[in-house]
């Protein structure tokens, strides 16, 4: 019992002492929802990096095709991307995504730090409507068994307080839990027969938009 | 005497075997709570950050404090020197290396700007590097979306440019890149180990 007393307080320190830690990238002076900013994981580098400190939730970036830069590296494509996100991947810590971090019909920013972008590099496809080429900030109002996928062109903003006059389109997607436990959230984007699908998962939660070209 | 010591010594064993489970077991939690599920992309070694040219241009906008209209952004991935000596031997002199990991490094500049005398309009472009002792040619490509450095042709040079490299006492771990205001325009900083550049970017 000693050693399960032992093991579990040594887990819990550790866990908080991940916690505790904040992001100084995103301690900005506005008003900023203390929950949605813990939505990180602890500092690699501490702020001794006077030109900047390594981010909490480090960014990433995925492209359709699927792995696009490797394919156009090694000569396999010839043509042009058809989209790329980028996104910062904030992570769970032991929370859950609705019962600790998300709120129901409350614009959630799909990342962390700077908007979440996708960029299309041609005309595309949305449930039926015409979306031009272009940078596109994404964000998120998830409800219960639905997300509203918003497509935004208040560009090169952060991802706090998305500027919902400036929405170009909004589609609800089927939000579905499945088995597996996504520590970080995660973008990608996978082929369908009509083009591809953008995959946003986090926790136990996927949702797909579909995009044809 | 001996008893006790034994005693002792089986406290000690306990207490150690204790401690090194709970650590073990805590480790086992956070390689866990690191691990992503099959199929989906794990975390990057070298994480990827942006830059804005004004300074945090995207906190900016949403503080109201935004007072010159935005001019630059980078996108690059951050390896660490983990120990490592990074300029002539990690990064060797005299090849053309990538700056950053994984994607090719990206400079967007969102009006015509002016290295060295030269045009170069708005758009994307790929960033690469050849360092030396005391200096870096600093070449601004027009093949964007690819990865690191291997595919590199200079016939999709825009330009190329040397800067000089300036020696600090303080080492930097990661890979780091910023933008600094100067009376011309910006200068895009590039800091790694004991190294520093700055590229002058004029608008």
């Amino acid at each position: 019992m000693k050693i399960k007393s032992n093991l579990l307080i040594a887990i819990l320190v550790l866990i908080s002492s991940c916690n505790n830690k904040k992001n100084d990238k995103e301690a900005i002076d506005i008003k900023v929802n203390p929950k949605e900013d813990s939505l990180n994981s602890p500092k690699q580098e501490s702020s001794n990096n006077a030109y900047a400190p390594i981010d909490i939730s480090p960014m990433d970036m995925s492209y359709y095709p699927v792995d696009y830069p490797k394919l156009k590296m090694t000569g396999a494509i010839k043509i042009p991307p058809v989209a790329r996100v980028i996104y910062s991947r904030p992570h769970l810590q032991g929370r859950r995504l609705f019962h600790d971090l998300l709120k129901y019909n409350e614009a959630w920013r799909l990342g962390a730090n700077e908007s979440t972008e996708l960029q299309l590099y041609q005309n595309v496809s949305i449930q039926g409507k015409k979306i031009k080429a272009g940078r596109y900030v994404l964000y998120c109002i998830p409800q219960p068994d639905k997300w509203t996928i918003v497509l935004n062109n208040n560009i090169d903003s952060w991802g706090l307080q998305p500027d919902s006059t400036k929405d170009i389109s909004r589609f609800d997607v089927l939000a579905k839990q499945n088995k597996s436990h996504l520590e970080y959230f995660t973008i990608v984007f996978e082929k369908i027969d009509t083009g591809a699908e953008l995959v946003m998962a986090w926790d136990d939660w996927e949702a797909r938009l579909p995009i044809q070209f | 005497m001996p008893f006790q010591t034994h005693e002792t010594s089986i406290f000690v064993y306990n207490s150690f075997m204790k401690t090194s489970i709970s650590f073990f077991i805590a480790i086992c939690a956070v390689s866990f709570l690191s691990a992503q599920t099959a199929g989906l992309p794990p975390l990057d070694k070298s994480p990827m950050d942006m830059s804005y040219y004004p300074y945090n241009y995207p906190v900016l906008r949403i503080q109201d404090k935004v007072t010159e209209p935005i001019a630059a952004r980078v996108i690059y991935s951050r390896p660490q020197k983990a120990g490592r000596s990074v300029f002539g031997e990690l990064v060797k002199f005299g090849e053309v290396w990538r700056l950053g990991a994984n994607e090719a490094t990206e400079i967007q500049f969102y009006k015509t700007i002016r290295i060295a005398g030269k045009k170069i309009p708005k758009g994307r472009y790929t960033l690469y590097a050849i360092t030396h002792p005391d200096s870096w040619t600093i070449i601004i490509n027009k093949d964007t979306d690819t990865w690191g450095a291997f595919k590199y042709s200079s016939k999709k040079d825009i330009i190329r440019t040397d800067v000089p490299v300036q020696k600090s006492d303080t080492v930097v771990e990661s890979l780091s890149m910023t933008f600094e205001k100067t009376p011309a325009g910006c200068n895009l900083i590039v800091a790694w180990d004991n190294i520093k550049t700055a590229l002058p970017i004029n608008f």
